[in-house]
């Protein structure tokens, strides 16, 4: 195919629109096919449509956003007050990347956007900002660029290459490169991840709480692991004393970040639906990687990522074994097959709805709650020993509504009604991930279950001390309210540094302080808007 | 001799509809036969008179004159919104109400350190300090960018908006934008200026013995902790960054050469098209709601506390505001004492929902039946139907707020002022 712009100036490229068009295009498709080439199937976005629309120069503001509700990504564009020029999002690499990343992300686990835990509201940032990074692992010509001070050369000193000088390395602070103008859009959070200092106590430091900036935990976790692996593997890289060849260097450096992207990306099939945690991930990382590439001798992943996200105070949510920490627990038990069919159980949720009915003793399902089965995708992925990996990944959620003077009997524990009012309901959430082999047999189940009373109560002790149910509006007055704006929201308020406490305003006894969210955001920028149809339970 | 004492204060309260304007006179026993009257003027501005109103900010002007009997003490301006300092405004004829109220020759303005004018971009000096709270003054400057253009885009765009959209729109841009004649006719009116923030001493302590003064608000950049100065710092560049695209609309709005304009929206495209727009919109006011509550969280707060009775005064302050005083400063328990014996409370913010944080109500002591003896009083200057939904629980004043008002204190609103005076006066021996 013929590239239009192979012949044109920088100052045209930024002044055609065209050229904008074709280069979010580009990322926006890349991104898109790295997930589908992790995952082994092609993915679907959140809104039911096929078709991710994307607006390049969407509103005159530093801001670039996903929303759900208008199907597409939205980027902005504003004036540099240091340079006076215009500076567009939308040829911003780590924006387009980060953006798509939380449209991908929503289409694979859409209710981790719901009310629920400080580490599920900080997740979707910090993965977001893990793809917009490793993702640039892939421009060898960029990361050339950004490694060697004496371009040409073809060499590297052997002293950027130490952990601790890749961490001050612009190809881990990407926004920097994009002026600070650009930086200053996106709070700076690909700016500093990679040097938070490690330190486990960090996570439960009150700084910490707050979901940009520990959604950075998780960004700091994952890529220090890649900076601790890349180099130790270029100390074997040496042309003469202190230098090293730049395009091997760049090539180790590639290899190592195109395996933890695969890893990151898949392991959230290895997620629960409802209710992420950190450990969770973890978990989830370590065993979706054990499975299909068992032999980490070359890179220890596994090792690193644990020893990394420890060092942040991350632990996995499962033991593990003694050969493999912090994997997922196998599925035990005996499942009954008899009323289901093993060909359509690799398609149908129906059909897989009909296995988790009459295996609900065996999973331990709560009965009498609403229970659905979100998706089945089967996948084909490709393993290193040249034979495919075939699964099917199941997502069930189960809802349990209560009023909260109901609580206490359910199991759960009712927090202060100054929080709590008794006329708001409670929506209680649990499921599960089912992970079937080629064989249709269950090899993993990873949930968050209903009946976890303990971490379920913590979730609603969260959720109210938050002021989340203070601005929902009594049960007798629910209405359907949309969630437009969520992720403009949440980068807005990331500039703003915005926080209220609900409990503070005069919202009255019967309804919430705004349909829109203006003045309850900020840390609660998850959870400010009503996020369960109170006439429905999906 | 001992200091001389006030025997009673009184306090007017103008109706200027959506705005506040207070007059607060001090009466001193005689001295030499003779009475001294201490006249204080807490902001003067509107941004809506009554339907039925036949007067103006100029009457209101007039009025505060005779009032005072043509010399003010001093003037306090709690903040920029044009609903509180648009009646200092001047014109080139030199009748318009500012230029009544500069006749009256104060001694003393009082401002919020944000008002400095030693802290405006082009008078800054390269020291430490000043830096700091110059970026924060610089970030209003861009606000008022913000918002002209949020009042420009409210008329460009005019009917294809909804209408609440739009009215919100107009209304917080026009709100937000700079009163510049106002603001110059502060800074030239008095004999002396000063620009105050928490735990300030303030040259109203010498105009008024026997009353002392506590300014409760609004803190400085100074006065947080490094976590916090970092993200008011990051708040700041964010509105730089926002204001530089507001005061070059025309570039923003035409970024490219027009040979690239499509002559007409394909139909394929019309849908997401619509919903580019309405999320700009969105956008656009969620902007001006923030830097609206970030100017109003510029209010001083002043505690008047005069023979054992406290008068609280805090402008349009929100919690962010009253924070650092109720909780973060390191008299906070000593503030916190002090104002749970409030006897008069001016509703902050005209009664909106969040302007007087149910903390701060929780703490006044002297809550109880209006007929009670000990009982606070309670004055909002306000008008209905200017701002907010009621539909939405944002109406202003907010039911559930004057509802506690009525029930728990003395309370009086502006609103019940129909006719001639143009103020509802209020008597307190001290």
């Amino acid at each position: 195919m013929e590239d239009p712009f192979a012949t044109a100036s920088d100052a045209e490229l930024l002044s055609d629109p065209r050229f904008h068009q074709q280069n979010v295009y580009a990322i926006v498709m890349r991104v898109l096919g790295r997930f589908e080439f992790a995952l082994g199937r092609r993915v679907s976005w959140s809104f039911g449509g096929h078709q991710l629309k994307v607006a390049p120069h969407a509103t005159a503001d530093a801001n670039a956003y996903y929303s759900k509700e208008d199907e597409g990504l939205f980027f902005g564009y504003f004036v540099d007050p240091a340079t006076n020029g215009l500076v567009f999002s939308c040829l911003s690499h780590d924006v387009v990347a980060h953006e798509t990343t939380h449209a991908l992300v929503d289409g694979l686990r859409s209710r981790y956007t719901d009310p629920s835990s400080p580490d599920q509201a900080a997740f979707h940032e910090g993965i977001s900002d893990v793809v917009a990074l490793l993702s640039i692992f892939a421009l060898r010509e960029v990361m050339a660029g950004l490694l060697s001070d004496w371009k040409g050369t073809g060499k590297v000193s052997a002293k950027k290459l130490s952990p601790a000088s890749l961490r001050q390395s612009a190809l881990f602070a990407l926004a920097e490169q994009m002026g600070s103008a650009m930086s200053q859009a996106r709070g700076q959070a690909l700016r500093n991840s990679v040097r938070i200092v490690q330190n486990p106590a960090l996570i439960s430091s009150a700084e910490y709480q707050e979901p940009h900036r520990r959604g950075e935990l998780l960004v700091a976790a994952m890529l220090n692991a890649l900076i601790e692996i890349w180099s130790e593997r270029v100390t074997g890289l040496f042309l003469s004393a202190g230098e090293l060849d730049l395009s091997r260097v760049v090539e180790e450096g590639q290899r190592a970040a195109d395996i933890l992207l695969t890893m990151s990306i898949r392991a959230l099939d290895y997620c629960p639906p409802v209710h992420l945690g950190f450990g969770d991930y973890l978990s989830a990382l370590v065993t979706a990687d054990r499975e299909i590439r068992p032999d980490d001798s070359t890179y220890h992943f596994r090792a690193r990522l644990l020893a990394s996200f420890a060092a942040y105070g991350i632990k996995p949510s499962s033991l593990g074994d003694t050969e493999e920490p912090g994997i997922w627990t196998a599925a035990d038990g005996t499942f009954s097959h008899e009323r289901s069919h093993f060909e359509p159980m690799q398609r149908d949720a129906d059909e897989v709805f009909r296995f988790i009915w009459e295996n609900r003793k065996a999973l331990d399902l709560t009965e009498g709650v609403y229970t659905e089965v979100q998706s089945v995708r089967p996948c084909i992925r490709a393993g290193g020993d040249g034979f495919f990996l075939r699964e099917t990944v199941v997502e069930y959620v189960q809802i349990l509504r209560l009023m909260p003077p109901e609580l206490a009997d359910a199991g759960y524990t009712r927090p202060d009604a100054e929080l709590l009012p008794d006329d708001r309901e409670v929506f209680i959430h649990g499921g599960g991930t089912l992970i079937f082999d080629e064989w249709g047999q269950l090899k993993y189940h990873v949930h968050n279950r209903l009946n976890s009373y303990a971490s379920q109560s913590a979730r609603i002790a969260y959720l109210a001390e938050s002021g989340y149910y203070l601005a929902r509006r009594p049960k007798s007055e629910a209405v359907r309210v949309t969630r437009q704006g969520l992720f403009s929201q949440m980068h807005l308020n990331r500039g703003l540094n915005r926080s209220r406490k609900i409990a503070d305003l005069w919202t009255g006894a019967k309804a919430p302080p705004d349909p829109v969210p203006a003045h309850v955001c900020g840390v609660h920028s998850f959870i400010s808007t009503e996020e369960e149809n109170d006439d429905a339970n999906a | 001799m001992p200091t001389p004492k006030p025997t009673s204060l009184s306090i007017r309260s103008y109706q200027v509809g959506f705005g506040d304007s207070f007059l607060l006179t001090f009466h001193y026993p005689k001295v030499g036969g003779k009475l001294k009257d201490v006249h204080i003027l807490v902001d003067c501005g509107s941004t809506g008179m009554p339907a039925a109103a036949t007067h103006s900010l100029d009457d209101i002007a007039q009025q505060i004159a005779t009032d005072c009997g043509g010399k003010l003490d001093a003037v306090i301006a709690t903040h920029r919104h044009a609903d509180h300092i648009n009646g200092f405004a001047t014109n080139a004829a030199g009748d318009n109400s500012g230029d009544t109220l500069a006749k009256l020759k104060p001694e003393l303005v009082a401002q919020p350190w944000t008002e400095d004018p030693a802290l405006a971009p082009d008078a800054i000096k390269p020291t430490k300090k000043v830096n700091a709270l110059a970026s924060f003054t610089r970030g209003l400057q861009a606000m008022h960018a913000c918002a002209a253009l949020a009042a420009d885009e409210a008329v460009r765009l005019g009917s294809a908006l909804p209408e609440r959209t739009r009215k919100q729109l107009a209304f917080l841009g026009e709100t937000n934008l700079a009163n510049l004649s106002a603001v110059k006719n502060l800074m030239t009116m008095g004999k002396k200026n000063e620009y105050l923030s928490y735990g300030s001493k303030t040259g109203l302590t010498k105009l008024l013995p026997g009353v002392k003064i506590h300014v409760l608000g609004p803190p400085t950049p100074a006065d947080y902790s490094e976590i916090e100065k970092q993200r008011s710092k990051d708040k700041d560049e964010f509105w730089h960054l926002l204001g530089a695209t507001a005061q070059k609309p025309a570039k923003a709005r035409a970024p490219f050469d027009k040979k690239f304009a499509a002559k007409t929206r394909p139909a394929h495209a019309r849908w997401f098209a619509q919903r580019v727009t309405a999320a700009h919109i969105q956008q656009r006011l969620e902007i001006v709601r923030a830097l609206d509550d970030a100017l109003n969280n510029t209010s001083l707060i002043l505690l008047f506390e005069v023979g054992g009775k406290k008068f609280l005064f805090p402008g349009d302050a929100q919690i962010e505001n009253w924070n650092y005083a109720l909780k973060d400063a390191p008299e906070a328990a000593a503030n916190c004492k002090l104002l749970a014996a409030t006897d008069f409370y001016k509703v902050g913010h005209h009664g909106s929902l969040n302007a007087t944080p149910k903390t701060l109500w929780k703490l006044f002591a002297k809550k109880g039946a209006p007929t009670k003896k000990t009982t606070l009083t309670t004055v909002v200057s306000t008008m209905a139907g200017k701002h907010g939904s009621t539909a939405a629980n944002t109406e202003v004043p907010r039911s559930t707020l004057v509802a506690e008002l009525e029930k728990n204190s003395v309370f009086f609103t502006t609103q019940r002022i129909k006719k001639p005076p143009l103020f509802e006066k209020r008597d307190f021996p001290l």
